[in-house]
């Protein structure tokens, strides 16, 4: 076997793997999405060219789903990332002796999302729960954590408390790995710790503060799970993410074209920005 | 058995020419020593000699069959590499059983021929040891075991000392030389050293930026080399080089119309070599040269002695250890008249 | 003894910190411990007559909920979404790590893929499960959390193979090995660490999936994820809080125990993942 066909050969299991399961799904997007179809007429589509489109693209759901998920992402990550950053610098000089802090503060990601969200009911529960217990004890009242003025902060809470341990690792990891003798040679300079941290520390754990962004940012975005078992699409659709419009229009609404051309529409804008994004950091690296 | 030729090989990385038009012979039984300075393309022509990187043109032989098509293991060579290249997981057995067993030789002949091979390097109490556990010299002798038990037509040896300490290095050495008289196979070796190379080899092959300078046996690469630059590789300290010099038929002309006697040769020389122990100390007065001391190295039985000399520039002179020589001092300089090398403009050898 | 007043401050935030975190976790816990009749008298964190029957009622296979057969689908599809990946990743991660193949096109797509929003193929998925008889089985849910976690795979098994020195493929070489013994026999035992904590990484995440479980799987396959959600949806009768704070617990245990004893071992997939992608 020459090298040529070696490298095919190895990488024949994940590209056939691949195009089976994405593949195809791909090009039953596209059709689908051009096309009239329900569930009892699932093998026999009708083609009805843009009219999904058109659909989506005139629905204010989508547009409010579409801000809603963009919202979620960049505040989420904005305050993952502000939080973890904080925790990581704070906490370092205890955690370097105690090791097993790292196990117990990033317990809250290990958990599943969506059983986050189950355990934010029961303590959301206003007989059971144990926060309005608590807040009326405190404060002689209660909000209303799921009413639609509300939940959008409610949701932002519960994404952040829950992830801010990832970017608390990253961080630490990133801290740990800014070479000692800098530290040194500044401190020999009379840099004050103030000026250290902003002008020192933060520009050398810039590239994984921008990582880390990116990533929870994607992540808030297509956010599903905790937000179904704790609301569903919400009061008036407060709470619809886009991931939720989508899962709404295929399952409730039952309207299988109009919720792939939203995903057809979500794949552009997703396959856009990374493609900018990665050209983006490919011309800074050089 | 073992003849190992390559014919006008060259190999280019992209635009890049790492080793041009090389030709040169292996004989059976020969320890060969390609040496040079780093970056002169050594270690690739060892790797297309292997088969591990493929010539841009020209052909590689073993025992005259073209073999330049043939994989690594097809060619029946061992190599032993520069960082040993130990499979960190399997113990001293597994290291040298691993080519055995893929080549699917029974068990018990595997058995048999691996604690054969650990017997003969020493290596038998630290059979179930992992490399890890291992002195730089035991593992170089666990790689040099695993390059034994093929029984191959030929060794290829890559830098296998540079890992070493200098005490180790020399012992090793001795290793190597032995084993090359046990077991009488063709070895192709590969060192930036010329104290190894000289010590070591039956035929050396100077190289520098890929080509050949020189190939011959130790004594006459030292005795003749055929230019400026072999000149100066082989032998420590250096070959003292006098450039600039008119000829002028038995004697050279030098600046501040410094002179020395010369035999007649054939062509122009305008270089002269002399190696330092070729250069004695007398008398200032009728001596060849006078000159004056810039430093002393003593080195116990020498001293490597920097002189100065007007017109000339700055030599290198081996004396006896007992000597006592203060910086500044006036001295002569005689020249064994028989020992003097002479090069043309080019640094190519002038013959007598 | 010196007492290091800015560590004691330290210290407070770390509680605090973990303290909100995980006060969902802590409540739960508590509800899980609480008698139903406690429960609706007394929803305060303190438990003042503890008990364990709530656990004791999960493991009475009921129609409702029927955790050894959620258990079960969940460890069957999570350890093919964990394991999969890795045999499907190792021969090309040796491609692109030795030989630079795949690294203007397929490398760089299928580790972007960590960035798509899956449920666009989510819905294609389900009819395409549906013609070929995969909905509603493990095997089904498996294979696209394999989809999930092969990004992460494929860039930490590059990176572990970058750091396996190349003179010992080429050792092999020369001992005649070709390249399938080379893969196996020499590279493999020394990445089998990296390994390790790619499946951990891996088994976490598929265990955690909820969208595709909820998508495709119905009865049969349903994972312990689903599960627990249709648990709360009250079907008559009302919420047993008490048994549903269990349920959530046990839920959770797998991941949660996996992910504290290791994780020094998940710490460096969020790296990777983080710093190269």
């Amino acid at each position: 076997m020459t090298p040529k066909i070696e490298n095919r050969v190895l990488a024949a299991p994940v590209v056939v793997f691949l195009l089976a399961m994405l593949g195809f799904p791909v090009l039953i997007d596209i059709i689908y999405s051009f096309s009239e179809v329900s569930f009892e007429t699932l093998r026999s589509p009708k083609l009805n060219y843009g009219e999904n489109f058109y659909k989506v693209v005139n629905d204010p759901g989508f547009w409010s789903a579409s801000w809603f998920s963009l919202k979620f992402g960049v505040l989420t990550a904005l305050a993952e990332c502000i939080l973890g950053l904080l925790l990581a610098v704070y906490l370092t000089p205890i955690i370097k002796k105690n090791n097993w802090m790292i196990a117990i503060l990033i317990m809250p990601m290990i958990i599943a999302p969506v059983m986050m969200g189950l355990m934010y009911r029961l303590v959301f529960h206003e007989f059971v729960g144990s926060l309005p217990h608590y807040l009326y004890l405190l404060f002689g009242n209660s909000p209303g954590f799921l009413t639609r003025e509300n939940i959008f902060l409610t949701l932002f809470t519960i994404e952040t408390l829950q992830w801010t341990p990832f970017a608390f690792l990253l961080f630490y990891m990133a801290y740990q790995a800014i070479p000692g003798e800098m530290r040194e040679a500044a401190a020999v300079d009379g840099t004050r710790p103030w000026r250290m941290f902003w002008f020192i520390e933060i520009p050398q754990m810039a590239p994984t503060i921008v990582a880390a962004f990116f990533i929870r940012f994607i992540d808030g975005f297509r956010v599903f799970d905790n937000i179904y078992v704790l609301a569903g699409p919400g009061p008036g659709g407060a709470s619809t993410s886009l991931s939720i419009y989508i899962y709404e229009t295929f399952f409730s609404l039952r309207d299988i074209g109009k919720a792939l051309a939203a995903s057809v529409i979500l794949f552009c804008a997703a396959f856009l920005i990374l493609f900018f994004v990665s050209r983006f950091l490919r011309r800074n690296k050089s | 058995m073992g003849t190992i030729e390559l014919r006008n090989v060259n190999k280019s990385f992209g635009s890049v020419d790492v080793i041009k038009d090389v030709s040169l012979v292996a004989n059976e039984g020969e320890f060969v020593v390609f040496v040079g300075p780093s970056g002169c393309g050594k270690s690739t022509l060892l790797r297309l000699i292997a088969g591990l990187e493929n010539t841009s043109s020209g052909s590689v032989h073993i025992d005259s069959k073209d073999v330049t098509e043939l994989e690594p293991y097809h060619r029946n060579l061992s190599m032993v590499f520069q960082s040993y290249a130990l499979y960190p997981h399997m113990s001293v057995y597994g290291n040298i059983a691993f080519a055995l067993k893929t080549a699917r030789v029974p068990q018990p002949e595997v058995d048999r021929k691996v604690r054969e091979a650990a017997e003969t390097l020493k290596l038998t109490p630290y059979l179930n040891r992992k490399p890890r556990e291992l002195s730089g010299g035991q593992r170089q002798r666990v790689a040099i075991g695993r390059a034994i038990v093929r029984k191959p037509k030929g060794f290829l040896f890559d830098e296998p000392l540079s890992n070493l300490d200098a005490a180790l290095r020399t012992q090793t050495r001795l290793e190597i030389a032995t084993l090359h008289k046990t077991l009488g196979s063709t070895i192709i070796y590969v060192t930036h050293d010329q104290i190894e190379a000289m010590t070591l080899a039956d035929k050396i092959v100077v190289l520098k930026d890929g080509q050949v300078m020189q190939i011959g046996s130790p004594k006459n690469l030292y005795a003749e080399p055929r230019n400026t630059f072999v000149a100066q590789f082989i032998g420590s300290p250096k070959m003292n080089l006098l450039t600039d010099g008119t000829y002028e038929g038995d004697t050279m002309r030098y600046h501040e119309d410094v002179t020395i006697n010369t035999l007649e040769v054939n062509g122009n020389p305008c270089i002269l070599g002399i190696r330092p122990e070729d250069i004695s100390f007398c008398d200032p007065n009728g001596a060849d040269l006078k000159a004056s001391v810039v430093y002393n190295e003593f080195h116990g039985a020498d001293n490597n002695v920097f002189v100065k000399v007007p017109g000339l520039g700055d030599l290198n002179v081996r004396a006896s250890g007992k000597l006592d020589l203060k910086v500044g001092q006036n001295i002569g300089l005689t020249l064994d008249k028989q020992q003097i090398h002479y090069f043309d403009a080019d640094g190519n050898r002038v013959s007598k | 003894m010196k007492i290091n007043y800015s560590n004691i401050l330290r210290w407070l935030v770390f509680i605090v910190a973990v303290l909100v975190m995980n006060f969902p976790v802590i409540s739960t816990i508590s509800a899980s411990l609480k008698t139903a009749a406690e429960i609706s008298q007394s929803p305060s964190l303190l438990v003042h007559e503890p008990t364990l029957q709530n656990y004791f009622s999960i493991f009475e296979v009921s129609e409702r909920l029927n955790i050894f057969a959620y258990l079960q689908n969940s460890l069957i599809a999570s350890l093919i979404g964990s394991i999969l990946p890795i045999l499907l990743c190792f021969p090309l991660a040796y491609a692109v790590a030795r030989r630079g193949y795949g690294t203007n096109l397929i490398f760089p797509t299928i580790v972007n893929l960590r960035a798509m929003p899956l449920i666009i193929f989510a819905i294609p998925l389900y009819m395409m499960y549906q013609t070929i008889g995969l909905l509603d089985t493990s095997l089904g849910l498996g294979l696209i959390l394999v989809v999930v976690n092969l990004p992460l795979a494929l860039l930490l098994l590059v990176n572990a193979i970058n750091d396996v020195p190349y003179e010992l493929d080429e050792s092999a070489r020369m001992d005649g090995a070709r390249i399938f013994t080379i893969l196996i026999k020499v590279v493999l035992p020394i990445c089998l660490p990296t390994l390790a904590t790619v499946f951990i990484f891996s088994f976490i995440t598929a265990w955690n999936e909820f969208l595709f479980g909820l998508m495709l799987t119905t009865t049969n396959a349903m994972p312990m994820t689903v599960g627990a959600s249709f648990f709360f949806s009250s079907g008559g009768g009302g919420i047993q809080w008490g048994v549903a704070a269990a349920v959530i617990i046990v839920a959770s245990l797998p991941p949660v125990v996996l992910g504290v004893l290791m994780y020094k071992h998940i710490s460096r997939p969020m790296i990777a993942g983080a710093v190269k992608g």
